[in-house]
């Protein structure tokens, strides 16, 4: 099988970014739990956002609020104008086509192949009965081995995920998430289970390979110097309430003491590498 | 005497101009109430009613039930002899001369077990899968569960009893009845693993916008296949344990064999049987233990720790 060399995604067909909504939105998970306390944001297409708070603050909540994995109480969630609160089956599955993910724990099927894995980001695109079957189509193949090309993980293809390092994991995880071709792109803590240097690198391919493709970007994060380095702006959480939105970069000390309501402390850096 | 002691003494002790002093005794009282070597009060002894009452009743139970047997107490010195006299007959001088029909009779024996399971493991591993919650609608899962919990409660015998006057007397009675009567089991066994899964790859493909089978294909079976395989062998080993017993009420096999050297009273030949069902089930055991531990260990999957 030939792969066209391309440098990256740049080649790769875009799909539009979309622009993400949330209107007062609040999320009271079962056990009584408040995660999202009537929050309410606009997000361009094509922005690079991190969403900044410790553990605990509502940021895996707000997330997941935009594909829909976790329902919302009240309020709205809009993406690129597709209303996710009232989608339900097939138009939700769809909708979840055109927004990638990727998580803190790669969420890899660790005893299946990693083309296999990167298929998955097609499913929303083909029939249930060829995906169970896998009887995977030309396309598709051709699009899951552009998206690891991406990510530099190509000659990985044959290996089963869970023989990769966590770095490796978390590239076939964005490959995934770009094989579907997304027009948004969520990141759920997507570099705190990797150490210090293979956090840098996975944070430039998320980095690079978004803004290839112009998506729109949603990453969870709560380390403030990786905020500041890769994002273009910031939403700070602190118990499921909005307190901060602003430029990442120019984000001072004293708003991230507020964002987390405590002094800084060192492990709120990654540390320079 | 302790210095708070003193002091408590001390307050006791000191009255105000007018009032009486307090009389030794009372003084002493307070005293001994307060130094820890004194017996303090005890809190109210809890109930044993209930206790006493369930011992006696169960005490009743196990009366009742010997009596209504009319064992006769006499008789029971002489059956450690009689256990012996037979055990001499069985194994003193095994009979190896149907040893040829045994082993075919044992052949025919595990193929009813591995079909058995085979039928089982391939009907279970979609219901149980249906069954799982979060798989299935709730409407489902609770019917299939009580389907289950039915199939649970029916012995393997009293089934092959009920397809006896189906399909005859034949092996494949034997394996059908194995098969019914381990899918309640084996079904639970699949949901639980399906259930205990790791949720990540489920959550990813759900992100990805996969449906439920697409789920069930790629994430579920991935990650449960290894413990599915090793049910599906431990399915096998009950089996050819079971598949004996179904031989005595007539399915074929080395049960059917046993069940009539005994009624002929061959005691030799029953003996000799008696090693090969023993030795063939234990083989299988070790064989069977060995693949499943190997398949186990293998599996292990390493999880990652996810914080929300």
């Amino acid at each position: 099988m030939t792969i066209q060399s391309t440098t990256g995604g740049a080649a790769a067909e875009t799909a539009a970014p979309w622009a993400l909504s949330l209107t007062d939105v609040s999320v009271t998970y079962p056990n009584g739990t408040r995660a999202l306390k009537n929050v309410s944001v606009h997000i361009e297409p094509g922005e690079i956002v991190s969403i900044v708070g410790l553990s605990g603050s509502g940021k895996s909540t707000l997330i997941r609020t935009i594909n829909g994995l976790v329902p919302v109480t009240s309020g709205w969630v809009t993406a690129g104008g597709h209303d996710v609160t009232r989608a339900r089956g097939r138009a939700l599955r769809e909708l979840r086509g055109h927004v990638g993910m990727i998580f803190q724990g790669f969420n890899l099927a660790d005893r299946v192949s990693v083309l296999d894995n990167v298929l998955v980001g097609r499913f929303a695109h083909t029939p249930t009965i060829r995906t169970v079957l896998g009887l995977n189509r030309a396309a598709d193949r051709e699009l899951a081995l552009r998206a690891l090309d991406s990510v530099g993980m190509l000659e990985k293809v044959w290996t089963r995920a869970g023989a990769l390092s966590g770095g490796q994991k978390q590239r076939v995880a964005i490959a995934r998430a770009l094989s579907q071709e997304p027009s948004v792109m969520l990141a759920d803590e997507p570099v705190a289970s990797l150490d210090p240097p293979t956090a840098h690198a996975v944070m430039n391919d998320l980095a690079r390979t978004s803004s290839e493709r112009g998506l729109t970007v949603l990453i969870n994060i709560h380390l403030m110097d990786l905020a500041r380095q890769y994002t273009q702006r910031m939403i700070g959480l602190r118990d499921g309430e909005l307190v901060y939105d602003g430029p990442a970069a120019e984000a001072t000390d004293a708003d991230f003491e507020q964002i987390y309501g405590r002094p800084i402390q060192g492990r709120d850096r990654l540390g320079s590498v | 005497m302790s210095r708070r002691e003193v002091a408590q003494r001390h307050g006791e002790v000191a009255p105000g101009p007018d009032e009486p002093v307090p009389s030794p005794g009372a003084v002493e009282q307070t005293t001994v109430t307060s130094t820890p070597a004194s017996t303090p009060a005890l809190p109210p002894k809890p109930s044993r009613v209930t206790a006493t009452l369930a011992a006696v009743a169960t005490g009743a139970v196990v009366l009742a039930a010997t009596a209504g047997l009319n064992i006769s107490w006499t008789e029971l010195g002489d059956v450690p002899g009689r256990v012996v006299e037979y055990l001499l007959l069985m194994f003193a001088d095994p009979n190896w001369e149907k040893l040829p029909r045994a082993l075919f009779e044992t052949w025919r024996s595990i193929s009813m077990a591995w079909l058995g399971a085979i039928g089982c493991v391939v009907v279970s591993i979609p219901l149980g899968m249906l069954a799982a919650s979060g798989m299935g609608p709730a409407w489902l899962r609770v019917g299939l569960r009580a389907i289950f919990a039915v199939i649970r409660a029916v012995p393997e015998v009293i089934i092959a009893l009920v397809l006896l006057t189906v399909t005859g007397l034949t092996p494949f009675t034997g394996a059908l009845a194995l098969g019914i009567a381990g899918i309640g089991t084996q079904s639970k066994w699949v949901y639980e693993a399906v259930e205990s899964a790791p949720t990540g790859a489920t959550e990813a493909v759900r992100a990805a916008g996969g449906s439920t089978a697409e789920i069930a294909r790629w994430a579920i079976w991935p990650a449960v296949a290894p413990v599915l395989m090793s049910f599906a062998l431990y399915r096998c080993e009950i089996n050819i344990r079971t598949s004996a017993v179904l031989g005595l009420v007539g399915a074929g096999g080395i049960g059917s064999m046993l069940s009539n050297y005994t009624n002929y009273r061959e005691w030799d030949t029953v003996g000799m049987l008696l090693i090969v069902v023993v030795v063939i089930t234990m083989v299988f055991d070790l064989i069977s233990g060995s693949i499943r531990r190997r398949i186990m260990e293998g599996a292990r999957v390493r999880d990652v720790d996810r914080t929300r």
